[in-house]
């Protein structure tokens, strides 16, 4: 590329410099700034050759996930897969930037700018691009910790690896959707799949509101100007969130056995005459289940609501006393409308965990007790059943392609809150 | 126009990186397919009696309990001495190795030796992580058959078994003077010593779980999977709701229903009766030998199972062993360690520092809270080593919890066999 010595501002053709910039740093050079130019090309020649042989075997890995048996992991090849795409997008972010740079800086000769010199472009690079210098290392690092694993998962729920047809014995095949085709059409999946779901839905609803609940209760009643001791009984009811669950569970799980824990051997049989079936039949475990997480959960609920109960301003509720409002109405206008402005985000999350909680349904019955011609326990939600599958029935593939429909069902709670919270922020007439 | 032709442009980058890359692959000859069985050359089996020559060094993973480390310690110090082959300990919890193994053993990572449980052969087997072994009747004399069995999947021997343990009746001898010979002799201690609202029971154990129930529905003829004479198990041949398991189920039954054994009980609150002293006998493994001597001193005993007809109850075993890693180079010289850490000295010695029951029959320990399990060993038979085997535990657990309920346990068994076959289709397809 042979380039004319001379002024030439305003002969500079951006769509020259675009083309010639299909190999980065050429079209830098015809604009004279030699320096980036040099910079441009050099990153695109050691990118091609550092990485020709990653992204030569990622994405032959990728399509093929191997033809010999035991020399190719499957595994190993869908992973070195998933890096080179994301390579791949690295450096097509690059390019486009390169394309664009090349253009706008010609454009700007064209239009009579003064190049400047290499120290100024620098001091220039750097000031505009030390924000990104800092942010860039962070950014890298999430890619691989969270984005690389996702997408190795979504990757596994299209391959048929089970425990049958395992690496590095045998190789995976891209099977496309025939595992979410089988939990809908094959009957041991169908069943179990709508039963454990509506219970997921159910023990969602239903405990998180009576956790929320029972701390909106308790913030208002301990915040009532009458109530005495009111730090002294802040601390008691902060108590069930102070003690680790994981230990409360495992205690709840012993009390709650049928013949030999203490609430049907202190409390139902001498009162009642006879105990419940905590442990063996599913409405009272599941019962049982909904009363630990409400034990569990209300502290904090409660905590936040009191927090926010102390920023309600007095004015309202004189003015409410002026127009003669009673109990009733002054909480259902004023009270609960602030309360939930301020917490419904936090509230959101609350049934997100819970929809999630794998731990309390684990350790209160690992999912029991049995029903009777199904494969999921009667309090199995979809992610402790998910969990069984995989330990149990080693189905790799379907427990991730169970794991996407989790992970939708919740980025969608999730979605839901951010746009809540943003029309919160707009609302801010409060 | 600006952005066509960046679009345009950057399609033509992508084609021609893509282009670049469509993968050509890796660059091999594609035929050697089947050559690459194992890249290691396997170890030319002393065909002429010529074994290949010594590696330098051989590694092995210990699972990283401290005795355990220490008793292969000692153990390689002496073959180090004898063979001039210096071995390498890695502690690693057996319960990681196989991930391990299964990412890193063809890319070179792995170790020669490993050690796993004979329940996770299927998966060891499916992924062809261990060596096929070929022994001699000689070199495999004075192991107990049945961990000899236990290590074995389909009729191919993948391992050498270093323990076994298995389960036998622990006694209070303050309750129970002599240990119960037969079933009706454990039952009349039961019926003489119950008394649930004291919380005084004659025997327990824990009566939903598979693994201990398995002797009772065995001594009547019951079977998981049917077994050829080559060991290969038929998996389409479920025998736990013929008569002989039917039969086993009501046996339990009656003691669910007698009140000897209490609906809803479980391990932990077993070990805790039987420490306070309210339980007569209990069902359980090695594994508490020192919990329960230490709260119950003297009075603590440890027998056989008793008989049903005579015949000595079949508990589950589990065997632990070593394998051979199929990438290994040195196949024929990590058969030799893991034969010589198992041999009836080493046996011994690992016994004394670790504390587990040798796999082996010509061993004789001196110890007699420890030496009535592997009494019992000797009539045991290990645990279906194949993956299916996961499929019956949940549903026989949940069957003995409905019969324990009082369900009629012909229609639960035949329900539960359903759902066993079900699971297995779903694992195999």
């Amino acid at each position: 590329m042979k380039l004319e010595v001379g002024e030439r501002t305003g002969r500079n053709h951006p769509k020259r410099a675009l083309c010639l910039s299909i190999i980065p740093g050429l079209g830098q050079l015809y604009n004279r700034r030699y320096g980036k130019g040099s910079v441009f090309f050099i990153l695109f020649a050691a990118f091609i050759i550092v990485f020709y042989d990653i992204l030569n075997i990622g994405y032959w890995g990728i399509l093929t996930l191997g033809t010999l048996e035991r020399v190719d992991d499957s595994r190993m090849l869908l992973a070195q897969g998933i890096i080179a795409l994301i390579l791949t997008v690295f450096a097509i972010g690059f390019y486009l930037f390169n394309l664009r740079d090349a253009y706008k800086d010609a454009k700007r000769i064209q239009q009579g700018w003064r190049i400047p010199s290499l120290r100024e472009s620098f001091q220039q690079a750097w000031d505009k691009g030390f924000p990104y210098l800092l942010v860039g290392p962070g950014l890298v690092f999430l890619i691989f910790t969270v984005v690389f694993p996702l997408l190795f998962m979504i990757g596994l729920a299209f391959t048929n690896y089970t425990l049958y047809n395992a690496p590095p014995r045998n190789l995976l095949d891209w099977v496309g959707f025939e595992n979410f085709v089988q939990l809908v059409t094959v009957p041991i999946w169908r069943e179990t799949f709508f039963s454990v779901f509506s219970w997921t839905l159910i023990w969602t609803f239903v405990a998180t509101t009576c956790q929320v609940g029972l701390g909106l209760l308790l913030a208002i009643m301990v915040n009532d100007p009458r109530i005495k001791f009111k730090k002294f009984i802040r601390t008691i009811l902060i108590l069930p969130w102070a003690v680790p669950a994981f230990v409360t569970i495992l205690i709840f799980s012993a009390m709650f056995n049928d013949n030999f824990g203490a609430i049907n051997r202190d409390i139902f049989i001498p009162l009642f005459g006879h105990g419940f079936p905590w442990l063996t039949d599913p409405f009272w475990a599941r019962f049982a289940l909904i009363m630990i997480q409400t034990w569990l959960g209300f502290p904090f609920v409660f905590a936040l609501f009191t927090g926010v109960l102390q920023s309600i301003s007095s004015d309202w509720y004189e003015a409410a006393d002026m127009d003669g409002a009673n109990r009733w109405q002054k909480f259902r206008h004023i009270t609960l409308p602030h309360l939930l402005f301020a917490t419904a985000p936090l509230l959101i999350m609350q049934y997100t965990g819970n929809f999630n909680n794998f731990s309390i349904i684990y350790l209160f019955n690992q999912g029991g007790p049995p029903i009777r011609g199904q494969n999921a326990g009667g309090t199995d939600i979809l992610i402790s059943w998910v969990y069984s599958l995989t330990f149990e029935n080693s189905q790799y593939s379907m427990a991730a392609a169970i794991s996407i429909i989790i992970g939708l069902i919740v980025a969608g709670f999730a979605l839901f809150q951010f746009r809540r919270s943003r029309s919160f922020k707009e609302e801010g007439s409060i | 126009m600006k952005k066509a032709t960046s679009l345009l442009s950057s399609a033509v980058f992508v084609v021609t990186l893509t282009g670049l890359l469509t993968a050509c692959g890796p660059d091999r000859d594609e035929g050697n397919g089947s050559a690459s069985e194992g890249s290691a050359t396997p170890a030319n089996e002393e065909q002429d009696g010529a074994a290949p020559e010594k590696p330098e060094v051989l590694t092995m993973w210990v699972n990283d309990e401290e005795v355990q480390l220490d008793a292969y310690e000692q153990i390689v110090e002496k073959y180090e001495e004898e063979t001039g082959i210096s071995v390498e300990i890695t502690p690693f919890s057996m319960l990681d190795q196989l991930e391990s193994l299964s990412l890193d053993a063809a890319a070179g990572g792995g170790p020669d030796l490993f050690y796993q449980p004979n329940d996770r052969l299927g998966d060891i087997y499916l992924q062809g992580l261990a060596a096929e072994l070929e022994l001699t009747s000689e070199q495999l004399e004075g192991y107990t058959e049945g961990a000899i069995q236990a290590l074995n999947y389909d009729g191919v021997q993948l391992g050498i078994p270093a323990v076994i343990e298995t389960y036998a009746l622990y006694y209070n001898t303050e309750l129970v003077p002599e240990a119960p010979k037969t079933i009706e002799e454990l039952e009349q201690i039961a019926a003489d010593l119950t008394n649930a609202s004291a919380d005084e029971y004659g025997f327990l154990f824990e009566g939903t779980n598979f693994y201990y129930l398995y002797p009772f529905i065995e001594a009547h003829g019951g079977y998981v999977f049917d077994q050829d004479g080559e060991g290969v198990y038929d998996t389409s041949n479920i025998g736990l709701a013929n008569e002989g398991t039917v039969e086993g189920a009501n046996l339990i039954q009656s003691w669910y229903e007698a009140g000897y054994l209490p609906v809803g009980i479980t391990d932990d609150i077993i070990k805790g009766y039987f420490r306070d002293g309210q339980v007569g006998a209990v069902i359980s493994g090695p594994w508490n030998v020192s919990e329960f001597s230490e709260a119950l001193g003297d009075q603590l005993a440890v027998a056989p199972l008793p008989t049903i007809d005579g015949k000595n109850l079949s508990s589950y075993s589990g065997v632990k062993g070593w394998l051979v890693n199929e990438y290994s180079e040195n196949q024929y010289w990590a058969t030799d360690l893991a034969l010589y850490i198992t041999n009836p000295e080493s046996a011994l010695t690992y016994f004394e520092v670790a504390g587990e029951l040798p796999a082996r029959t010509d061993v004789e320990i001196d110890d007699e809270l420890r030496q009535p399990f592997l009494q019992q060993a000797e009539y045991a038979v290990p645990m279906p080593n194949i993956p299916a085997m996961s499929s019956v535990w949940d549903p026989m657990g949940d069957a003995f919890e409905f019969i324990s309920q009082g369900e009629d346990p012909q229609e639960v068994l035949e329900e539960a066999v359903q759902q066993i076959a079900d699971k297995i289709a779903l694992q195999e397809n």
